[in-house]
């Protein structure tokens, strides 16, 4: 068998373990950046050696090991595919320069690639995938009598350890993903080099547990990896300008040809520091807050309740229905003249199916009883000071179950931001208001608690507070008709005319007191 | 590695064979190496071939009147057989379908594949759904016209797979739930008021967010489309739509505004089969940096 058929054979069985772990090692991933792709970036950058070595006619041990080298450079995906470069690197280094292989010369080629593998890494940092190489050159360098299973063992233990070198990994209850990636290479090598079949990972079966995958995002939203081509290419210089724009920073090759990985708000800025020193290609940018996501996700299906269940506090039973159809799970009756007790809500939140809860009181005069309740009840609970009916049903619409309270109230607040509100309600007495006269028993019109239009016709007070709440441009409006159910052709007639664009919503809230209530947003 | 290399591919002697869910029924006429095989929808008894004997004006019109609602069906592995068959110039076909989650077409498919010889025809289950096909097709169709090879097609699926979005609202989910394709939107159904479900295709139908009009949801598109695109001339755009030409043509404008190198290299109506179960008033928006 020539050489490089060998070293096709090695690389097809280095990968084959990998891809049999890639979904676990995804999982594993909480640490520099929680992003689940860390066994996706390995895999990736294994198939693209494999490629690049079916594609290559090289006939001699140098030629494979630049060629391997180089492959392994221009494939390398994220933190742990820049790093296993370094790895491919400083073994093939040793490898490509013998005559012979044997456990000396192995033993060396695992020290060159631990060396290396730190070389790249601005900031080494154990319980990493460094540390696992810097293990198994040890144990290289002992000369074990069974020389591929011994690595394989230490690898496995290395593994193991990281979880109590590193603090993110200890708290997560996890091994760090990148030396676990490593070790299945590992174990995939040792499968070839003996002529054995690959033995599973221990770890393969262990299920991983909730904390694993409630960790800190982070600071910046795109992982962006590129390669620059050149001449005379200064890695350090390059290295002090791409520290300015993120974290995660890698910066290896040679002057010919670089890798770069990064973590940014800006991958533009990145990628124009680049064209500024060479040509860019190769050029990756993943947001890493949804790959986030989709790890979260799959990792909370097998968990049956629900993240956030949603307590609202609502008047009227078609506000009820509109409420529970967008997925409150808990209504308290109540709103302007029934404000319910710190105690009804507090047995409301402990009555919600979620492990967080999100109160919506719908209502100024509840609002501090919400937080009240916030504070007695035992689960995590959010607020979100909805001041209305129509306000808390707009921030609904954004409700996600499956996301975080906090999350929730995050997109909830970003709604209502851009939602206004009036209501149509009746006169408790004769009052001048705003320079607006009005009598007991009139129609009053309101928009954020301020007096628009008063007096006897419906049509006109409510068309009043309609067009208030269109002075801005909006998109929709949200009509909800009280118990006594107002007519409402006449406003609906004028808002088509006047508004042809507008999509208006019209709904049987059967709210006491408020013959209509009207948001637009 | 063959002794011989690995064959080349050209639009000479590979052919791309979609089906008509992907909504780019004119494809024949502008490529002769390219087939689209039919579905079927059903009002009552009444059996159409998507598209040939029902177009899309036609079908949106009868789903207003009828009393009846539509059903669907997929193409018979005859269906393919014939198509394969009528392909037997080609040395290789590309045949890309539906979601297999979403359809029985690629199953169909693949059982005509095998009469033919897999080594000949590749079925490709796309996991998406309407122009996200075409627009994969497409970017084959680019590979082929410079001669491209098998393995260059597989990791472009790959990326595809990965990289391309799919985003889509309908005014209702009511169509989505009644033809069992609501997925993981299930949740979102029998909403009172009208909300605007984002939705995207990963497979199966899975829900993003709910937004309150056609503007934000517009809106929602184009921030979705900001955020994982730039501007370049690789970056292709295509928009399907269920009789809202109005909502197709502002998105249009708006992507162009956004992304102004981009091509949009599709806008199309969506057929009788997926406006099924989409149902009037439905936009979708698909969007794939190609890298050339």
């Amino acid at each position: 068998m020539s050489d490089l058929d060998r070293v096709r054979e090695i690389a097809l069985a280095a990968l084959a373990s990998l891809e049999a772990s890639r979904r676990r090692i995804d999982d594993l991933n909480v640490y520099p950046v929680p992003d689940g792709d860390t066994g996706t970036n390995l895999t990736l950058t294994g198939r693209a050696i494999v490629e690049e070595l079916d594609r290559s006619s090289a006939e001699d041990r140098e030629t494979i090991a630049r060629e391997l080298t180089r492959a392994a450079l221009m494939g390398a995906r994220g933190n742990s595919g820049v790093i296993f470069s370094q790895i491919v690197r400083g073994s093939a280094e040793v490898l490509g320069g013998e005559d012979a292989i044997d456990e000396d010369t192995l033993a060396r080629a695992f020290r060159s690639a631990s060396d290396a593998a730190y070389r790249g890494v601005r900031q080494p940092v154990e319980g990493t995938m460094l540390s696992a190489i810097r293990a198994l050159a040890e144990e290289a360098e002992r000369r074990p009598a069974d020389f591929w299973p011994a690595l394989v063992r230490t690898g496995d233990e290395a593994v193991l350890l990281t979880q109590q070198q590193l603090d993110v990994l200890r708290e997560a209850g996890v091994v760090d993903a990148g030396a676990a990636g490593l070790v299945e290479i590992v174990r995939g090598i040792a499968a070839a080099m003996t002529g054995e079949e690959i033995v599973a990972s221990p770890a393969a079966t262990e299920p991983l547990t909730i904390e694993a995958i409630h960790q800190e995002l982070s600071r910046y939203r795109y992982c962006t990896t590129f390669v620059i081509e050149g001449e005379r290419l200064d890695a350090d210089a390059l290295e002090a300008q791409f520290e300015q724009l993120g974290d995660s920073l890698l910066v290896v090759g040679d002057e010919t040809a670089l890798k770069v990985h990064v973590h940014t708000d800006d991958p533009g800025a990145a990628l124009s520091l680049g064209t500024t020193a060479g040509v860019i290609e190769r050029v990756e940018i993943a947001n890493m807050h949804e790959q986030t996501q989709a790890r979260e996700e799959r990792l909370l299906e097998p968990v049956p309740d629900v993240q956030t269940a949603i307590v609202a506090v609502v008047a009227g039973e078609g506000n009820r229905r509109l409420f529970e159809s967008l997925g409150a799970t808990r209504i308290v009756e109540g709103g302007q003249t029934m404000n319910p007790s710190t105690a009804d809500l507090v047995a409301a939140i402990e009555a919600a199916p979620g492990q967080e809860v999100l109160v919506l009181p719908n209502n100024s005069n509840v609002v501090l009883a919400a937080e009240q309740a916030a504070r007695l009840a035992g689960t995590r609970v959010e607020v979100v000071p909805t001041d209305s009916l129509q306000s808390g049903l707009a921030a609904m619409v954004a409700f996600d179950p499956d996301r975080s309270a906090d999350q929730n109230a995050v997109e909830m607040r970003e709604i209502l931001e851009t939602v206004a509100t009036g209501e149509v309600t009746i006169a408790s007495r004769d009052a001048q208001l705003n320079g607006i006269p009005v009598r007991e028993g009139e129609f009053l019109g309101l928009v954020a608690d301020e007096a628009v239009a008063g007096g006897t016709d419906f049509d006109k007070v409510a068309t009043a507070v309609a067009e208030r709440l269109l002075a801005e441009p909006r998109g929709v409006m949200t009509l909800l008709t009280g118990e006594q159910e107002p007519e409402l052709d006449a406003l609906l007639a004028g808002l088509h005319e006047r508004h042809p664009e507008l999509e208006v919503d019209v709904q049987q809230g059967g709210q006491p007191h408020y013959p209509l209530l009207l948001s637009a947003e | 590695m063959r002794p011989d290399g690995p064959l080349k591919l050209t639009t000479g002697n590979t052919a791309i064979v979609v089906d008509s869910t992907a909504d780019f029924p004119q494809a024949p006429q502008r490529f002769p190496n390219w087939r689209v095989v039919l579905l079927y929808v059903r009002f009552g008894a009444e059996s159409f071939r998507d598209y040939v004997e029902l177009s899309p004006a036609e079908f949106y019109a009868r789903l207003r009147t009828s009393d009846e609602l539509p059903t669907t069906s997929q193409p018979t592995p005859g269906d393919f057989l014939a198509t394969y068959e009528e392909l037997s110039v080609y040395d290789r076909v590309y045949s890309l379908h539906i979601s297999g989650d979403l359809s029985g077409t690629y199953a169909s498919a693949t059982t005509a594949a095998e009469e033919v010889g897999a080594d000949k025809v590749r079925t490709v289950d796309t996991g998406t759904a309407s122009a996200a096909i075409a627009m994969l097709g497409l970017a084959i169709q680019r590979r082929l016209e410079r001669g491209t090879t098998d393995e260059e097609i597989d990791r472009l699926l790959e990326h595809y797979e990965r990289d391309a979005h799919l985003i889509f609202t309908v005014d209702t989910l009511e169509f989505l739930r009644r033809g069992g394709r609501i997925g993981r939107a299930k949740a979102w159904a029998g909403n009172l008021l009208h909300v605007k479900p984002i939705l995207t295709i990963k497979r199966e139908v899975i829900p993003l967010k709910r937004v309150r009009g056609n503007q934000k949801a517009m809106q929602a598109f184009i921030e979705e489309f900001t955020a994982t695109s730039r501007d370049a001339r690789s970056l292709r755009v295509g928009i399907a739509h269920a009789e809202a030409p109005d909502r197709a043509g502002q998105l249009e404008k708006m992507a162009r505004g956004e992304r102004p190198q981009a091509q949009i290299e599709l806008v199309t109506d969506l057929g009788a089969v997926v406006g099924t179960h989409a149902g009037p008033g439905t936009v979708g928006f698909f969007w794939f940096d190609d890298g050339e």
